[in-house]
């Protein structure tokens, strides 16, 4: 371990874990009503990203606005995939429901590429990409007290990503609609003989999801830039429910924190392979937590009977 | 079920058309190929041409059809489009001039997506198509990597935007660069610095050079490292204090890669991307406060106008270094920099391609064409192989394509040129100011 | 299907019963066939032999995935990983210690085998897109280990060149040549994948797949099977992956990627699970699917010339997932069920029920 790094990576990981709990959030909304894991939630996330990008630069459009267009855009596509794609799935097996999602992803991730061209492209900043927040730490290395370099942009991302969470949460936990999603979550027929429409809170959880993508998205895209690739923060927020529990709202918050945190450490190693195996982290988190505890630190335990 | 499906379809057609229709940047349509018909009536009957006499042959009637193929929509899409419109636009303006004697050049594209089997896909499709095919241009290293002994058995030129050493020299024979290797540009570069610190080194810095090599986990990222890179970096008394890499995406986090390379004490950067590559480690030295701490360098494609188009701020551009084995645009008194300049505006390409791609393919085809030529001249047309291609590449060299916009010189089993500048960012955009002339690099190709 | 007989066909014996070709006509049938595509490079361009190699080595692939969630019912997103590792040890064996082609695809089938079996154990614990995410990880893990491990030997992200097959001098260097040991490979593993769907083995897969507790409550052991349906799976990867990366000459950590593993799992719905054909039929109709993205790409481009210039590419994704969609959706069986449908139809002609 190069002990000096140690508390940068440390936090550097933990702040790059809030993204990954907001795309983690994104997924376990979705699992929680209708049971269905959405592999295509990357691809809302950067269409999310794509709508805003060109609202704001092709269009000209202050920025507030286009991001409250591509929002609005991007619950409708939620509506608009979970009632053309999803429904007709209803009581299907396991498998076509994920082969669905898939597929979806293959789809939006074409269409992303034929409507907007693979190039990079820069995306307008919300936060300063100078100026980083220095914190100095009890710590002391050869002497010197070891300062932790904060990036404002990292820092505001993840600000912006925990109060997401945390809105969504109390959404859940103090609003009737939130009371009746979680109820559907319990029980779908029981759900439904108490005059709950389960096809509308379905929806509902799509649209949010599709809202919940695109703040990530953004929050991403300004930090850095934007491209195709963006979809592939999702695949660190799989590992992040499930280390979570795949129904648990504060579970993403901790999943994704403690993934990025794993990936921090270990790029403090001293060893070169110790290090480049932060990209491999979230997944070798996944596995330990399978073996170990597969319904995750905050998820239900089911039984199962035949 | 079928309701949802119509109206599935529907909305996905109507989206796609929508969106489509006002789509942002509208690309300009492929070339506008003006297909040279019936030149000026030949005089005499052009029946294949005769013993090679003196004076230029008339091929008119002729196809000679060059091929490329490249990744127009995956990581490295940025650069590759103006590489295949730089290369469009030139054959398109050689067949106004009236084609190469008289022959009306076409070129023909596929797109690669950055796979390598999509690659070997395409060369299997174009051998197939094409009984004699003379002259294919690539684009990435890792599809040069895999490609070059394919070319070296079918006896097909292969010219390369992909500068790896191991495509050239390891099972290679008929694959050439637009540039120099990799290793060679790092061994440049460093030994440029070396002799140079005392102007370049960074406040605080010692009198050691101690190099972070931070770049890509791809063939291309990891191009510059060679055996032979290694070891001349050592004679010259440079030490690799690290090897971090970062994902290849203009989305990449380069905290820990940047503070890994400060606390091993380095004090030179080099990376081997392409210009995002080089802007998110730009980027992020400012953005950590560090940028004053490090020498960045980076490879031919690492300073380009495509670096501000990543850039959070154009000054963060200021003092990085890197090889340049071409001229710039804003070398404006070479007459070849003013044909590039010409077709540019003439195809009315976006200024977001008035970059280092666009020019050097022009540059590219022109060392094609000139090759064909000079092959048509020594053994005749109805010699004209991929193999007389070759043979004229390395009997012409050395040379200079485009007035001299890129030197080569493929004589004694050299494969890549030899000679670049040394350019440093001074100021605004396109500021790429020389600080070391053209030169002869160093030597680092494996042994074959 | 087997009960839909033509009139005057009886069986006079078990093994005329079991029989999977009951007819003469059908053998001379399946010989032209197979004549047809052996004589292929004769008669078609390099082009057709190239599509038609490359399906082949598809088919291979997707014929494990079908053991391993066709039949067992356990979800995979790993197979192109577990190609990375044949495709790698056969390079190796061939490349660093001089064997024969011939030799080390078998070694490489065992050894991405082996590997197969390791991501298979979580299956014992965990099921369903629990299963997924631990095939998931086979697939992030094990590239990562190509590009980090032993970079004397793997040679880090930038692969390796890999030798052209060789039998008694003969180089497998093109198409032409290289489409027979894919189709030699291609019938042997048909053969066999079609024998373990019929065998004890096959009937405990199913019993997995249709209900693991009840299996077991049956006696089926979960534990040896489950991990059997890993290895085989892994088995016919390693042996496609092995193929490929002889084909391609070249192979490195990006060479079969996630994006592959996905497109065989759609394959083989759009085929139709659990069913000898359905790989064939899935990988055929797939590889075309995307092979007329690229024919039609140019022309898509001169009608909409606005839209950027990747869009051959684009199409892939698009054209794929809708197909898929459209098959989850309509005949969630896939086309083997159609084809059967198609002959009974055939068989019963006039009536049509």
């Amino acid at each position: 371990m190069n002990w000096q790094l140690v508390p940068q990576f440390a936090i550097t990981g933990l702040l790059a874990g809030g993204p990954i709990a907001l795309t983690a959030l994104g997924l376990v909304l979705i699992f929680k009503s209708s049971y269905i894991f959405n592999f295509a939630q990357g691809q809302l996330l950067l269409m999310g990203a794509l709508l805003t990008w060109w609202f704001a630069v092709e269009h000209g459009l202050p920025l507030w606005m286009a991001i409250l267009l591509a929002l609005f855009l991007s619950a409708l596509l939620g509506l608009a995939i979970e009632r053309l794609a999803l429904r007709p799935m209803t009581g299907q097996p396991l498998l076509s429901i994920i082969l669905m999602t898939l597929a979806l992803s293959q789809v939006l991730q074409g269409l992303a590429l034929l409507l907007f061209g693979a190039t990079q492209r820069n995306f307008p900043q919300m936060f300063s990409a100078a100026n980083p927040y220095r914190i100095t730490t009890p710590f002391v290395y050869n002497d010197r007290p070891i300062v932790v370099i904060l990036k404002q942009n990292l820092t505001w991302s993840f600000v912006v990503a925990v109060l997401g969470v945390l809105v969504i949460g109390a959404f859940f936990r103090f609003t009737k609609t939130g009371l009746a999603m979680r109820g559907t979550s319990e029980d779908h027929e029981l759900a439904q003989s108490i005059g709950l429409s389960i096809h509308r809170i379905f929806g509902l959880s799509w649209a949010l999801a599709g809202v919940v993508a695109t703040v990530g998205g953004i929050l991403l895209a300004t930090s850095s830039g934007l491209d195709l690739s963006l979809s592939v923060v999702v695949l660190a927020a799989f590992p992040a429910v499930l280390l979570g529990g795949l129904e648990s709202i504060p579970g993403t918050i901790v999943g994704g924190l403690l993934i990025g945190l794993s990936q921090g450490l270990v790029s403090a190693s001293k060893v070169s392979i110790v290090r480049n195996a932060a990209e491999i982290m979230p997944y070798i988190v996944l596995l330990i937590v399978l073996v170990f505890r597969p319904e995750g630190l905050f998820g239900q335990k089911r039984i199962e009977r035949i | 079920m079928r309701k949802y499906l119509l109206s599935l379809l529907t909305i996905m057609v109507s989206i796609s058309l929508v969106l489509g229709a006002c789509a942002p940047k509208p690309t300009p349509t492929p070339v506008p190929t003006k297909v040279p018909t019936a030149t000026p009536v030949p005089t005499k009957a052009p029946t294949a041409t005769p013993v090679p006499t003196k004076g230029p042959p008339d091929l008119t009637g002729q196809t000679i059809t060059i091929y490329h193929f490249g990744d127009l929509s995956g990581p490295y899409a940025a650069i590759t489009a103006p590489l295949i419109h730089g290369a469009e636009d030139a054959v398109a303006a050689i067949n106004e001039a009236g084609g190469l004697y008289g022959a009306t050049l076409a070129i023909k594209f596929a797109d690669t997506a950055g796979s390598i089997d999509e690659a070997v896909a395409a060369y299997d499709r174009f051998t197939g198509e094409d009984d004699n095919p003379l002259v294919m241009i690539t684009y990435g290293s890792g599809e040069v990597e895999a490609l070059a002994q394919r070319f070296a058995e079918g006896k097909v030129v292969n010219l390369t935007a992909g500068l790896s050493a191991r495509g050239f020299y390891v099972d290679s024979g008929y694959t050439f660069g637009l540039g120099p290797i990799y290793p060679d540009q790092i061994g440049f570069v460093m030994k440029f610095l070396k002799e140079n610190w005392d102007t370049y080194k960074p406040a605080g810095a010692g009198e050691e050079i101690k190099l972070a090599y931070l770049s890509w986990p791809t063939a291309f990222g990891q191009g510059a490292l060679t055996d032979e890179s290694r070891a001349y970096l050592a004679d010259l008394g440079i030490e690799i204090v690290a090897e971090e890499i970062y994902d290849l995406s203009p989305t990449a986090d380069t905290t820990t890669a940047i503070l890994n390379g400060q606390a091993a004490g380095a004090n030179v950067i080099w990376t081997n991307t392409l210009a995002f590559g080089t802007s998110v480690i730009l980027n992020d030295l400012n953005a950590l406060g560090l940028r004053d701490q490090f020498v960045v360098c980076t490879d031919n494609w690492g300073m380009d106008l495509a670096t501000y188009a990543f850039l959070a701020n154009p000054a963060y551009g200021v003092g990085l270094i890197a090889t340049f084995p071409y001229l710039w645009w804003t070398d404006t008194d070479n007459p070849g920099v003013q044909y590039a300049q010409q077709l540019f505006e003439a195809n009315e390409r976006t200024a977001g391609e008035h970059n280092v791609g666009y020019l050097l393919l022009i540059a590219g085809v022109d060392l094609a064409v000139e090759a064909i030529q000079h092959a048509i001249d020594t053994g005749g047309y109805e010699n004209l192989t991929g193999e007389a291609v070759h043979d004229a590449l390395i009997d012409m060299s050395p040379f200079e394509a485009l007035n001299g916009v890129l030197r080569v010189d493929f004589s004694g089993g050299s494969r890549s040129p030899h000679t670049a500048q040394i350019r440093m960012i001074q100021g605004g955009p396109d500021a790429f100011a020389v600080i070391q002339n053209w030169a002869e690099m160093p030597d680092l190709r494996p042994a074959e | 299907m087997a009960i839909l007989r033509p009139a005057g066909e009886f069986d006079t014996g078990y093994a005329r019963d079991m029989a999977t070709i009951r007819r003469p006509w059908q053998w001379w049938l399946l010989l032209a066939f197979i004549l047809a595509l052996y004589t292929l490079p004769f008669y078609a361009g390099q082009s057709l032999v190239s599509l038609v190699n490359r399906i082949g080595i598809t088919i291979i692939a997707v014929q494990g995935l079908n053991l391993l969630t066709g039949y067992t019912g356990q979800i995979s997103l790993g197979q192109a990983a577990f190609m990375t590792t044949g495709g790698y040890i056969s390079a190796l064996l061939v490349n660093n210690l001089g064997w024969s082609f011939f030799a080390a695809l078998p070694v490489a089938a065992m050894g991405a085998g082996i590997v197969g079996l390791l991501f298979g154990l979580p299956s014992l614990r965990v099921k369903g897109f629990y299963l997924v995410m631990a095939t998931l990880a086979a697939q992030f893990i094990i590239p990562w280990f190509t590009r980090n491990a032993f970079p004397d030997v793997l040679n880090g992200a930038q692969g390796l060149n890999v030798q052209v097959p060789i039998l008694l001098g003969l180089e497998f260097n093109r198409p032409q040549r290289y489409i027979y040991i894919t189709l030699t490979v291609l019938i042997l593993t048909t053969i066999v994948a079609h024998n373990v769907s019929r065998s004890r083995l096959g009937r405990a897969f199913v019993a997995i797949r249709d209900n693991d507790l009840a299996a077991e409550v049956l006696g089926v052991n979960l534990f040896k099977h489950k991990l059997q349906a890993f290895f085989l799976a892994a088995v016919y990867a390693g042996v496609a992956g092995a193929l490929a990366a002889h084909n391609i000459r070249h192979l490195n950590s990006e060479t079969f990627n996630l994006t592959d593993s996905v497109f065989y799992l759609g394959m083989l719905v759009v085929g139709g699970l659990g069913s000898s054909l359905g790989p064939i039929f899935g990988a055929i109709i797939v590889e075309l699917l995307i092979e007329g993205a690229t024919l039609f790409g140019p022309f898509f481009i001169r009608t909409f010339p606005s839209t950027a210039a990747g869009a051959v590419q684009a199409l892939r994704p698009l054209f794929f997932g809708t197909a898929l969609m459209l098959f989850l959706i309509f005949e969630p069986r896939g086309l083997a069920h159609r084809w059967y449908l198609l002959k009974a139809a055939w068989r019963l002609r006039p009536f049509s029920h």
